[in-house]
């Protein structure tokens, strides 16, 4: 969403004019530092989320040490293996059955219905762990277009038009995935994106905009840490003329949406020389991440 | 106005209850006094000259001159020899029969630039022993600028850093803290008007041009009862008056920015002026040819510049007017070149003060002011059919009266009233997406009265004993019109509005200030003080992160927030050797401050758009202690002084950190400046400062967890400010050549190198993480601003 991101223009801006007078005209240093941090407990992780007309997916893991080097070996084998799940929608509960020895859990009785309220039960080593989401209404976008940014030829921003229902409490999140195939280039051949993939600022509500009518815009997101070609040169953040662009534009409810709002400012925070701490805002009792309902709808976009 | 009248009695009372207790100074006695008074300026110029010495030799009853350069002694009839002096000065002594009130105004002219003393602080010989302000420092501005300077801009702000007790709030940073107090618990007055904001660029220079400057007073504990509205400390900025004997030109061209001064009589011996400018002109290289077309940093645009204009008009013998602003403005501009995206983002202050000096007889001198204070931060920016914009600032309209009535050689009482009428306006915003304006809620701006009457007698008990006794009775009203959001507590939805009328009262505050110090003499050259404030202030400034920025909301007391209440106990001895070539000190202080705010945790900008700011607030409270060494030698060609600080400062918030108290982000344990100047001959003088401080607190996660879109999410321990980083040091130094003297064309080179030795000093560290050969490395990263840095100023006058 273009107005949250401008908001958070503000921090950056700071940065940015700091080092405009500082950095470019003497290049400031950097270099590798060893911060000592006491060895701290790992906690439980659980990242999971329930969308209409889908099974709930369930991971579950501990956290690592700040500092150190994590292979990502590693990384599956942090899964928490042998955890008691449960999903229950007020009516029905189902025990999720995990997936291999990887710590990740599944239902295959049990999918999400709009307007309810699914709660989470994790019993992991003696440890209870709690959390509840809700999946919204569905709110439609009512039309979706690729439009060329200022003088660019074929480069440019995905835009929507969104009616927000008249009740104040609506929070989205915004997905997007070129489905079309590189044609040159070492990924020629492969499809752009393998998964859906969130800008920064995916997430936002209608604090502002009640019940209004509008146009916004979104620029393309990337994975972190990515190689591909078009997420390092000129290409960055746009999409272009060519692409077939799926946009899967979701309802969240309150908790959800707190939840990536606070992890996307923390990502945004770091290096912020005048950022203060941005913890992120879990909804999880007695252990970290989330557990969230999505509500999507999906458009079909091709940029001309 | 039923607001002040219980105010009004109270003061009243106050002043009978002191007039009283004076009148019986010395009963019985039917020995004659007369006063001997006048004003004090320097001969070239026509200036002021605050803070000079005027005494009598006869059993040495002395003062000094006041910030308008005037005196007043009242001695028992008899024979005086009346002596004035002000180092860098030629003294002058007088011969006075005092039978008659006699007024005496005398221009003291420089010593020639032979016997010139490179001195950082004009005071009494020994004052610092004799006085009884504790923490109290005066920096001449003139002296200052031989030390070494940051990309050739002389800083008032950074040269009071180095003073103990003083710390800097970063990495050429002009923002500072005293003894444990946060940056909104300084009160910055330029020419009695206050600047929230005294910074440029996010605090690399202050707003200060040092050549419209004439003296800077830091007092940082004992604050007498004439100060108030904040609990660490005054800073109290004087703008040059202008010369009224001959027209002036001064300027100087710096690394980034350059200076022009003009100043003369409009009519000569009575009335002067002075314009002052100053401007970056980085932004003129920030275009081509400098830059490639392609660059990134094209489309920028920065600078920042201040005004600074004052006129005085001697009306008569007793009667002055001062009439002074400053207006200053920093912009950032960005446009994108290829895409639609723009940014444009100025923010800056404005004051205007009006004086009026009276002198109603040779005991009596009064100033009344108007003052009018703006701040303003705005940021606009959007792209394609969006548009966003933020606003946020502080305009006050104030008036005073400061009256100092000087009944015997004994006592100085100084009483007055301040009002100030403050409009607030926190964060707000507007945005809209084509011909759709979104809701951002309505401009909310608070508004309050802000008032105070204040009663000060510096008291000569005996020759040992000296005591200072002030009380300040403060009036803070919060008024309408004003919305308060009631909030649902836990889902944070607005669920109601009380709405106040225009005027309709809020919230009041009224509370009682003691304040009290005192000075013991042990003997001429050794003296014991002790002092004891209590402070409230009525106004708070939200800001995100430990460092002032344009962005920081300033908001009053309210029905939510309480004032932040300050006491301070502080502990001094003083003692001077070789005949006052020497000075040293050392004092103790403890202080705790109630009130305090923070956001709560996890609190984001635009929390504040459509809400009451104070909405996201919690409260605590914080305490500071510590001990402050200093050594100064004053005169000679080699002199400085070296200050050492050993200090805690804690904070302690029910809602953060789980309750516990912890160390503040800025708590140094050590901070150390040492601050040298050798005069060589004539033109060449050196100077060399040192500093070290303790490395600042900060924040680090503890753990850390992988999400499945692949993003790393840091997760905080219990324990806020868990790690600090490595200290900061750092050597400065500089050589200033003045040029020949020709006829009336005057000029010096000054060559600064900041970070002599190339310290690599933190100012962030952040984390990156690489993935590379299946493995995730999460790296600490210490970025550092400033390498080694020569600049060349130079300086002209004519």
């Amino acid at each position: 969403m273009i107005p949250e991101n401008l908001i958070r223009m503000k921090k950056v801006l700071i940065v940015v004019t700091a080092f405009i007078i500082t950095g470019t005209i003497f290049s400031s240093c950097e270099k590798d530092v060893t911060v000592d941090i006491p060895q701290s407990d790992s906690k439980v992780v659980v990242e999971g989320y329930i969308e209409t007309g889908q099974y709930p997916v369930v991971r579950l893991s501990y956290t690592l040490p700040f500092f150190g080097t994590i292979s990502t070996l590693n990384f599956l084998q942090n899964g928490i293996s042998g955890a008691v799940v449960t999903v229950s929608d007020g009516t029905s509960t189902d025990t999720l059955q995990e997936f291999l020895n990887y710590g990740i859990y599944f239902s295959t009785h049990l999918t999400g219905t709009a307007g309810r309220i699914y709660s989470l039960h994790v019993l992991v080593n003696g440890n209870s762990i709690s959390a509840v989401t809700t999946i919204p209404q569905q709110v439609k976008l009512d039309s979706t277009w690729f439009k060329v940014d200022g003088s660019r030829d074929s480069l440019g921003f995905i835009w929507a038009h969104l009616t927000d229902p008249d009740s104040l409490g609506n929070n989205y999140r915004w997905f997007a995935r070129r489905i079309n195939h590189y044609q040159y280039g070492e990924d020629a051949g492969k499809i752009k994106d393998s998964i859906f993939i969130t800008p920064r600022g995916s997430v936002f509500d209608d604090k502002f905009f009640n019940g209004k009518s509008f146009d916004f815009g979104y620029n393309r997101g990337s994975m972190p840490n990515s190689n591909k070609a078009d997420d390092n040169n000129d290409e960055k953040i746009f999409f272009k003329r060519g692409d077939t662009v799926i946009v899967k534009f979701c309802s969240i409810d309150r908790a959800h949406f707190e939840f990536w709002r606070s992890e996307e400012t923390q990502v945004n925070s770091n290096g912020n020389p005048f950022g203060s701490p941005a913890p992120v805002i879990s909804n999880i009792n007695g252990g970290l991440g989330i557990w969230g309902g999505y509500n999507p709808t999906y458009d079909t976009v091709i940029a001309r | 106005m039923r607001f002040f009248f219980p105010g009004v009695s109270f003061f009243l009372s106050l002043c009978f209850f002191s007039i009283n207790l004076f009148a019986q100074d010395k009963p019985g006695q039917e020995i004659r006094k007369y006063t001997i008074s006048g004003f004090v300026k320097e001969a070239s110029s026509g200036e002021s000259l605050l803070g000079t010495n005027v005494y009598v030799k006869e059993g040495l009853h002395g003062t000094s001159t006041n910030a308008y350069g005037f005196y007043s002694l009242t001695l028992p009839k008899g024979n005086y020899t009346l002596v004035v002096s002000f180092i860098g000065y030629i003294e002058q002594q007088f011969k006075i029969n005092l039978d008659k009130d006699v007024r005496q105004n005398v221009s003291l002219d420089n010593k020639p630039v032979e016997t010139r003393e490179v001195t950082v602080t004009a005071e009494k010989e020994d004052k610092n022993v004799q006085g009884i302000e504790m923490g109290k420092n005066t920096l001449e501005v003139e002296k200052i600028k031989t030390l070494p300077s940051f990309l050739g801009e002389v800083d008032v702000l950074k040269s009071i850093q180095l003073l103990p007790g003083v710390q800097s709030a970063g990495e050429g940073n002009t923002g500072f803290y005293v003894r444990g107090g946060g940056p909104d618990q300084n009160l910055i007055l330029l020419d009695e008007a206050t600047v929230y904001n005294a910074s440029h660029l996010f605090g690399f220079f202050s707003v200060f041009n040092a050549d419209a400057v004439q003296n800077i007073t830091l007092t940082k504990g004992g604050m007498p009862a004439n100060y108030g509205g904040r609990l660490a400390s005054v800073l109290d900025i004087q703008m040059k008056e202008g010369n009224n004997q001959k027209f002036n030109v001064d300027g100087g061209i710096g690394f980034i920015a350059s200076r022009l001064t003009i100043q003369g009589p409009i009519k000569k011996d009575t009335s002067s002026f002075i314009v002052s400018a100053r401007r970056t002109f980085v932004d003129l290289f920030m275009g081509k040819p400098f830059v490639k077309a392609s660059s990134n940093i094209n489309g920028n645009k920065y600078y920042f510049y201040d005004l600074n204009a004052k006129v005085n008009y001697r009306l008569s013998d007793k009667n002055r007017l001062f009439l002074s602003s400053y207006f200053g403005r920093d912009v950032f501009n960005y446009k994108s070149p290829k895409s639609s995206f723009y940014i444009k983002v100025p923010w800056g202050n404005a004051t205007a003060t009006a004086r009026w000096n009276h002198l109603f007889n040779d005991q009596l001198f009064m100033n009344t002011s108007l003052i009018y204070t703006d701040y303003n931060f705005q940021f606009e920016g959007g792209q394609d059919v969006f548009s966003f914009k933020l606003f946020s600032g502080i305009t006050d309209y104030g008036t005073k009266a400061d009256l100092t009535w000087l009944p015997d050689v004994r006592n100085t009482v100084k009483f007055g009233v301040n009002y100030i009428y403050h409009i607030f306006v926190p964060s707000n915003a507007s945005a809209k997406s084509g011909s759709v304006v979104f809701d951002l809620g309505k401009i909310l701006r608070e508004y309050a009265h802000d008032g105070a009457l204040y009663i000060n007698d510096d008291f000569d008990v005996s020759e040992k004993l000296k005591l200072n006794g002030g009380l300040r009775f403060t009036l803070f009203q919060q008024v309408g019109p004003f919305d308060r959001f009631i909030k649902d507590p836990v889902k944070k939805t607005i669920v109601d509005t009380i709405s106040y009328t225009s005027g309709q009262s809020v919230k009041s505050y009224h509370h009682l200030e003691p304040r009290f110090s005192m000075r013991y003499s042990l003997n001429h050259l050794s003296s014991i003080k002790a002092s004891y404030t209590q402070n409230y202030q009525y106004i708070h400034l939200a800001s995100l992160s430990a460092i002032s920025l344009p962005t920081d909301v300033w908001i009053p007391s309210s029905d939510k927030v309480e004032p932040q209440f300050g006491t301070q106990y502080a502990l001094g001895y003083f003692r001077n050797f070789k005949n006052n070539l020497y000075e040293t000190s050392v004092e103790v202080y403890y202080k705790e401050m109630k009130n305090q705010i923070e956001y709560e945790d996890g609190y984001m900008p635009e929390n504040s758009v459509n809400d009451n700011v104070d909405n996201n607030f919690v409260f605590g409270k914080g305490w500071s202690y510590g001990a402050e060494f200093f050594v100064k030698k004053a005169k000679g060609k080699f002199n400085g002084w070296i200050g050492y600080t050993l200090a805690w400062t804690k904070r302690n918030f029910p809602d953060l950190n789980n309750g516990n108290t912890y160390f503040a982000k800025f708590d140094r344990r050590h901070d150390v400046s040492i601050v040298l100047v050798y005069e060589l001959n004539k033109r060449w003088t050196f100077g060399a400062t040192w500093v070290y401080a303790t490395g600042n607190l900060n924040t680090f996660p503890e753990r850390l967890y992988f999400l499945s879109n692949g993003n790393i999410v840091e997760d905080y321990g219990s324990q806020r400010n868990n790690y600090r980083l490595p200290s900061y040091h750092r050597l400065d130094i500089s050589a200033t050549l003045y040029g020949k003297k020709k006829k009336k064309y005057q000029s010096s080179w000054n060559f600064s190198v900041f970070n002599v030795y190339d310290r690599y000093n933190p100012y962030i560290i952040y984390f990156d993480n690489k993935f590379e050969n299946n493995t995730i490395t999460i790296q600490a990263k210490q970025i550092s601003l400033f390498p080694m840095l020569p600049s060349v100023t130079y300086n002209f006058s004519f």
